[in-house]
């Protein structure tokens, strides 16, 4: 009780914690536990590309080595690297274009049927993709567009456009509409207010948005799988489980292809969300 | 006011800036759930995709509620895969919120480092985490093996991802593994909304631990629960990778979901209609389950648009 009524203690090591020291301790190595696991499964697939096959599943030795990396580029890697950079990039340039102009009609604009329609496009990411899979391959074949890029750049461009339309309009919602109204009464057009006023504000949360959708797609197997299958035209993540087989497996080439397609995600995710759950705690937690 | 002389002349604007999105979501959603639709009253074959399918009413329906599988896919993608999957991730995710807010991690200087390693799982993409898990469960070269036998707990190594007692547990905790730091970051920013006077004025109050997590701490966290419920739903449900790349299915059709289903009747079997009628009804449970979603999630969070 008395802890509870005391003056506020300086944040230093007498912090009450409520736990008696076998109690805190106990927490400690439930939390270093926790992080091991959480971390070990990722942690190993990026140690283990580089090391040789003899000491790859040793958890004591470790001889370093590239040879896996070598190998995987020998079966062609490259061009499977290239054909989900090229996919992906376009694709979210294109989505982001079309979710950022749909959202800010979504977040300013009064329309008829505007409940309807915005509801349908939030569905959208609900929807399971797996029962598109079907009909679009027998449209895809009826059209000759199977093994075709074109047709991939089509899907990876609308599976990303209802998240992004979700992101987007949370992001508008935060800028103040007196801003726009502010402009068009000052003699700006609408697409002048959009470029020169809400455009730069939004920057951030379009940039966000389309770091997201590109990771959507650069991971994304399943329409790759159902309507790729010419090694030249495969994603990388097909081309990574191309090196699982019935009785043996690539370990060597599979750990080196997946430490390259966990690279650009870390890097890319790890800033972003650091600074997305700061900011959450920063605004919670002001003193 | 220029926003009343604006709404007749902004009509085109409108058009202009949504019709782009319009034709992906027309083009890739709609029209492709109507053929769907279509086709699953039909007996079109993957070999036969030319000629075209025979109009066969709802043969494919009736086959699917009268087969024995389908029962099984439906018990496997409603039971194990969603109510334990998503069950499974509130509750360690909710352990984990708490254990990340405890002032003990503050003592010991470990918060700021649990915070980012927590993001790891999230950021490794699923089929990078399948990966890693079926070497971790590998009966020969897993290291979840060798510690079992090191410690002496197993004599044998256990074949996770081949026997059947061990298969859903496996699927599960590689599903959770990756999944569960958007859910405990979530339930982690509820908490640190939670006001302390009302904790501090619990315990003036005689109120033990539990009941503080009982009567303050779980009724505050409710919404985000609500929320990462329903969306938790809609990922695993939805998910085709995880049993895909894991399991395909197997042992025999010991974990087949009616993802995979949809997957393996078109395009290992070949019955495109028969695939389809599996996707009307899963697209029926998930719109059923969005219209919730709607309704007491979106309209929440965008009252302003709706």
């Amino acid at each position: 009780m008395a802890a509870a009524t005391a003056a506020p203690m300086p944040r230093a090591f007498r912090v009450d914690t409520g736990f008696s020291l076998p109690g805190e301790l106990a927490l400690v190595l439930l939390t270093v536990l926790v992080l091991i696991f959480l971390v070990y499964p990722t942690a190993w697939i990026i140690v283990a590309s580089f090391k040789t096959p003899a000491t790859m599943f040793s958890a004591t030795r470790f001889e370093f080595t590239l040879e896996n990396y070598v190998s995987l580029f020998q079966t062609g890697f490259a061009r499977n690297i290239f054909n989900s950079l090229y996919l992906c990039i376009a694709a979210v340039l294109i989505s982001t274009f079309v979710s950022t102009i749909a959202a800010y009609t979504f977040s300013r604009m009064r329309f008829r049927g505007k409940s309807f329609i915005f509801g349908s496009v939030l569905l959208g990411q609900c929807f399971p993709w797996i029962i598109l899979v079907t009909p679009l391959f027998i449209l895809f074949a009826k059209m000759g567009m199977l093994n075709n890029h074109l047709s991939m750049l089509f899907v990876y461009t609308a599976i990303t456009i209802p998240f992004s339309v979700y992101l987007l309009v949370g992001y508008l919602e935060g800028v103040p509409r007196s801003l726009d109204e502010a402009a068009i009464i000052d003699g700006c057009s609408r697409f002048q207010a959009i470029w020169l006023i809400i455009f730069p504000i939004m920057l951030p949360g379009i940039v966000a948005t389309a770091t997201y959708a590109f990771m959507l797609c650069w991971t994304e197997y399943l329409f790759a799988l159902a309507f790729l299958t010419k090694t030249q035209l495969k994603t990388m993540p097909l081309a990574l489980y191309a090196f699982f087989g019935e009785d043996t497996s690539e370990w060597g080439r599979i750990m080196a292809a997946s430490a390259l397609t966990t690279a650009p995600t870390l890097l890319l995710f790890l800033p972003l969300q650091t600074r997305l759950t700061s900011g959450l705690a920063a605004g919670s937690v002001k003193q | 006011m220029p926003t009343a002389r604006g709404i007749r002349g902004e009509r085109p604007f409108i058009v202009f800036m949504l019709v782009p999105a319009f034709f992906f979501l027309l083009m890739f959603y709609v029209y492709p759930t109507l053929f769907n639709l279509e086709v699953s009253f039909t007996d079109l074959s993957l070999f036969g995709l030319k000629q075209g399918g025979e109009w066969i009413g709802i043969a494919n329906y009736v086959e699917l509620v009268t087969s024995d599988d389908f029962h099984r896919v439906v018990f496997n993608t409603v039971v194990w895969l969603t109510v334990v999957g998503v069950a499974v991730r509130i509750v360690l995710g909710l352990g984990l919120a708490l254990l990340l807010d405890s002032k003990v991690l503050d003592k010991y200087r470990l918060k700021t480092i649990s915070r980012v390693l927590l993001l790891v799982p999230w950021a490794t993409p699923p089929i990078v985490a399948i990966v890693s898990w079926r070497w971790l469960l590998n009966p020969q070269l897993g290291d979840i093996n060798k510690l079992l036998l090191g410690l002496g707990i197993v004599e044998q190594p256990i074949a996770f991802l081949s026997e059947a007692a061990w298969v859903w547990p496996a699927l599960i905790t590689i599903i959770t593994w990756n999944t569960l730091p958007l859910v405990a970051l979530s339930f982690l920013a509820a908490l640190q909304s939670l006001p302390s006077e009302l904790l501090e004025a619990a315990e003036i109050d005689g109120a033990g631990r539990w009941q503080r997590l009982r009567y303050v701490i779980i009724p505050h966290l409710k919404p985000a629960i609500i929320v990462m419920t329903l969306m938790s739903t809609f990922w695993t449900f939805n998910n085709f990778v995880y049993v895909w790349l894991t399991t395909a299915g197997g042992p025999g059709l010991y974990t087949n979901v009616m993802a995979t289903e949809v997957y393996i009747k078109a395009f290992i079997d070949g019955r495109m209609g028969y695939s389809s009628a599996v996707g009307v009804v899963m697209a029926t449970l998930m719109v059923a389950f969005g219209m919730v979603y709607l309704r007491f999630i979106a309209q929440r969070e965008f009252k302003e648009v709706f």
